[in-house]
């Protein structure tokens, strides 16, 4: 019952937090001085608008409208995936986004996964082997490079195996033009990808493998620890399914707060390797004040990372049954 | 099965140190089948220790034997002593917060217990673990729920399903019933009773009366080393090595009926000789020097130089008449190190006769005293030094001519001890440790300004002073009201706890006896009709007269306070006898 209610309460807090930013992305341009529609648009568009454009978009957006017809207007065109219209691409702005969407979801979900998993994995064993050598390797080496920024591995990365080694791609996310199909496209895309999700893996890596390394230290003194093993527990099942299982729930929240951090990350490594996401369209919407599709863009993050996290409070529900039945 | 005698965990030699401090040292015990050990002890002597060093937890180095079916399990490879444990040794944790994984359901921790040891398939052990937990009072529904879902007595009970999963031969119980209320308590002694019935079983426990109730054997380890053991009822009825008078005096029970006192000092691992000769009151010169070695006695093993705690008195048939009537017949008595032996009877009975005849004021008919194992023909000044008496009325003790400080230091003049400020400072020493102030006003003081509490004080101290071995004491308090009387008793138990002062407690009053001794001897017209412990006189009393007195003991402890009816021959003649047993020197003076 209880535990129900706070499942519901969490949801209504993502819905609330969702509300708020599309009323912020509603009211903040007609609150700007002067005309909305520059607001909205900005300078450059404006001046190579056509009169019959602008009429059609004050109409559309229903600017000569009262607020509630406005909002009405708003609400609708959000639900038809209407995030504008974007004068550099001359395109959708929702088109313009879908397009580059797959390439950064390949990017950074996969970066989520292997950090996630791979930090969490020599965590475990490193936290398990506390003070052997594998454990101090581990620590120095990792707190080393994540020392660095994302952008900055990134660049080391591609000149080292893009243009010494000459064994991976300078740019893009697939050979232009040569127009393979099945599993040579597959694996074009997977060379592709190889140099910027090592550098956000190995930059991200760090500190869930940090995190596990020392949850696992305490969490490895606990009595049940010694229970499972008085029971005759064989090493591994200490490891992963006591010790390990209980380590992990702090790794889970701290993903949630991390994800904001990893988007960011691969908002830099995709300009780094020309890699055609989501973080090098917003560079290129910057450059050009493409404000529609700047708007668009964080609008989208906003929701993902707010999904993301969704998603994790979930995950560890099913995992802490603490706070499943929560007393 | 195995059959009985057979399969047997025998520990030869156990030595565990961490960074070269011994933890346990020289630990032997052989179980058999059926047998069921009790480990008790203070918080730090090893016991712990001692149950990991079976499971083959042992984090420090390790020397001897644990042998099990021809197996050291102290040499065994990791991975044959990891199928082991669980298997055929299991541990009982004590149910602390975090003694189960906060993440799993405890039917499924208890179905894990099986599996791993690939006890049958999935589903056997899945059903198998709903009916332990079922067994030890968790329904399904309970069976379902999560460690912090639980009491802390439901979570003890899944622990003790999951120990019991596999059917283990060895069965370690570490402190199995420690925070549970008392009813929780008595069933999961039951549910432990049942369950280890059949198998090899050692409780680890300070809880003495845990220990009591699953156990048939009992050790006593102090300071990882074991100093006494046997059957655990005779233990704890008669324990014999200092350390275990200490613990079971110093542990409340129903069963013991003197007020608690606990033992002088702290544990020290690193003590050379017997480990427990700083807080031991009897140690002699050897004690400190070599380890004693176990010694058995009549199914009792003790170790300790004086083979535990010694007789300090022994009265031998004693035998007394005032012309035709004889006083007392036949009484013998012994008084051991460090405990109070109350005699109880009503006036008239030789009581009074019976310490008098000790302290020298009179010679028996027949009959020997013995002092340390010495037969007393003339009672010299070493004599008066080790034994001291107090009365009933303290105005007939204490001279008043003389101030307090004459009276306290008058001992010491007479045995010519120390100079003259030594023995001053003796004095102080003495008033401190009886709770007077020893300051130059109080010292100046004479008998007839002080209280009846305070001069009852004076003459205590008046007899502390000499740091006696054994005092004797006549009503000490009977005449007294009641809460001075109380602040007195409750000196004389300080001080006994804090030297090891033994006591020969001259009362009418078995309430008051019942509170103040160890033991309780019965005096009927100068015979000896009842002994014991001080508990099992007063709970089961075995002769119709002491039966009698508890009836009389009830009603006068709604009226206590009442004077003691008291009409010894002591009483008249104990102020001019003052000199005599003060001293023999002080006759001559
Ligand atoms: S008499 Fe000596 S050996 Fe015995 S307990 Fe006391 S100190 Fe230890």
């Amino acid at each position: 019952m209880s535990a129900k209610r706070s499942v519901r309460g969490s949801l209504a807090n993502y819905l609330l937090a969702l509300i708020a930013i599309f009323s912020l992305n509603f009211v903040l341009p007609r609150m700007m001085p002067g005309d909305p529609l520059q607001a909205i648009y900005g300078q450059e568009a404006l001046v190579a608008m056509t009169p019959q454009m602008e009429a059609a978009l004050i109409q559309k957006f229903s600017l000569d409208q009262p607020w509630s017809s406005q909002l009405y207007a708003y609400i609708s065109g959000l639900f038809e995936g209407d995030l504008g219209y974007s004068y550099y691409f001359r395109d959708q702005v929702s088109a313009v986004i879908l397009g580059a969407l797959p390439w950064t979801l390949i990017l950074t979900g996969s970066a989520l996964i292997l950090a996630t998993s791979l930090g969490i994995v020599l965590g475990m064993e490193s936290g398990y082997r506390r003070g052997g050598s594998l454990d101090r390797g581990l620590i120095a080496g990792l707190i080393f490079i994540s020392g660095f920024p994302d952008f900055f591995v990134g660049i080391v990365l591609l000149l080292i195996f893009g243009v010494s080694l000459g064994i991976a791609p300078l740019y893009g996310s697939i050979t232009p033009y040569s127009g393979e199909t099945g599993l040579a496209y597959l694996l074009d895309i997977l060379h592709h990808l190889a140099l910027p999700l090592a550098s956000l893996v190995l930059v991200q890596l760090g500190a869930v493998y940090l995190l596990t390394r020392n949850t696992m230290v305490v969490v490895l003194k606990e009595r049940f620890v010694l229970t499972a093993r008085a029971k005759g527990c064989t090493d591994r099942a200490v490891r992963y399914r006591h010790a390990g299982r209980n380590s992990l729930l702090p790794v889970i929240t701290a993903t949630g707060i991390r994800l904001p951090q990893l988007i960011t990350g691969a908002l830099f490594i995709e300009i780094v390797f020309s890699y055609p996401g989501v973080g090098l369209l917003l560079s290129t919407a910057l450059d050009a004040r493409d404000y529609p599709l700047i708007q668009g863009i964080l609008l989208l993050v906003t929701v993902a990372v707010l999904t993301a996290n969704c998603g994790v409070d979930l995950l560890y529900r099913r995992l802490d049954p603490r706070v499943r039945h929560a007393r | 099965m195995v059959t009985p005698g057979a399969a047997m965990l025998e520990i030869r030699d156990l030595v565990v140190s961490y960074h070269g401090s011994r933890v346990l040292s020289d630990v032997n015990l052989r179980l058999e089948y059926g047998d069921s050990m009790a480990i008790i002890g203070e918080s730090g002597a090893g016991k712990t220790t001692l149950g990991l060093a079976i499971m083959g937890f042992s984090e420090g180095t390790t020397s001897g034997q644990i042998c099990w079916q021809g197996r050291d399990l102290l040499r065994l490879p990791e991975e044959d002593m990891r199928s082991l444990r669980g298997k055929v040794v299991a541990m009982v944790f004590q149910n602390v917060e975090d003694a189960l994984n906060p993440v799993l359901n405890i039917h499924d921790q208890v179905k894990e217990a099986m599996t791993v040891h690939r006890n049958g398939p999935g589903h056997a052990a899945s059903a198998r673990a709903f009916g332990l937990l079922e067994a030890v009072g968790l329904d399904h529904e309970r069976a379902k729920s999560f460690p912090h879902q639980l009491s802390g007595g439901e979570r003890q009970r899944a622990l003790i399903a999951m120990a019991l999963a596999n059917d283990p031969d060895i069965l370690i119980l570490d402190e199995p019933t420690a925070s549970l209320d008392s009813v929780t308590k008595g069933d999961v002694i039951e549910i432990l009773r049942a369950a280890a019935s059949d198998k090899i079983s050692l409780v680890i426990t300070h809880d003495i009366s845990t220990a009591a109730s699953l156990s048939k054997k009992m050790a006593v380890l102090y300071a990882g080393t074991i100093v006494e053991m046997g059957r655990t009822e005779d233990l704890l009825k008669n324990p014999r090595h200092p350390y275990t008078r200490g613990l079971i005096r110093s542990y409340p029970n129903m069963t013991t009926t003197k007020d608690l006192q606990g033992i002088p000092g702290r544990m020290d691992r690193e003590a050379d000789g017997c480990p427990f000769h700083r807080r031991c009151t009897q140690r002699t010169d050897i004690c400190s020097r070599l380890p004693p070695s176990m010694q058995e006695t009549n199914g009792r093993l003790i170790a300790c130089h004086r083979g535990g705690i010694v007789p300090l008195l022994k009265l031998r048939g004693i035998t007394k008449s005032f012309g035709q009537r004889e006083v007392l017949s036949n009484v013998s008595l012994t008084v051991l190190e460090g405990e109070t032996l109350a005699v109880v009877g009503e006036s008239g009975c030789g009581k009074t006769t019976l310490a008098r005849i000790t302290i020298g004021l009179c010679d028996p008919d027949r009959g020997d005293v013995l002092f340390e194992d010495e037969t007393l023909r003339v009672r010299g000044l070493e004599f008066y030094r080790k034994v001291q008496m107090i009365y009933q009325n303290p105005a007939e003790s204490l001279s008043h001519r003389m101030s307090v400080l004459d009276l306290v230091r008058e001992p010491l003049d007479v045995q010519r001890l120390g100079g003259r400020q030594e023995r001053e400072a003796s004095v102080r020493k003495a008033l401190d440790d009886v709770e007077l102030p020893s300051d130059d006003r109080f010292l100046a003081r004479y008998p007839h300004q002080l209280s009846g509490g305070e001069a009852q004080r004076v003459a205590i101290a008046r007899a502390m002073v000499l740091q006696p071995k054994l005092l004797i004491a006549d009503e000490p308090t009977s005449a007294l009201d009641a809460s001075i009387q109380a602040k007195i008793l409750r000196l004389l138990q300080n001080l006994q706890e804090k030297r090891g002062l033994s006591m020969l407690f001259i009362t009418h009053d078995l309430a008051l006896a019942r509170k103040v001794s160890d033991r309780i001897a019965v005096l009927h017209r100068g015979m000896l009709v009842e002994e014991g412990p001080a508990s099992q006189v007063v709970s089961s009393p075995a002769h119709p007269y002491t039966r009698c007195l508890l009836e009389q003991a009830a009603r006068l402890d709604a009226t206590i306070g009442s004077p003691g009816v008291e009409s010894s021959a002591g009483r008249g003649a104990a102020a001019q006898d003052r000199d005599r047993w003060i001293g023999a020197a002080a006759v001559n003076r």
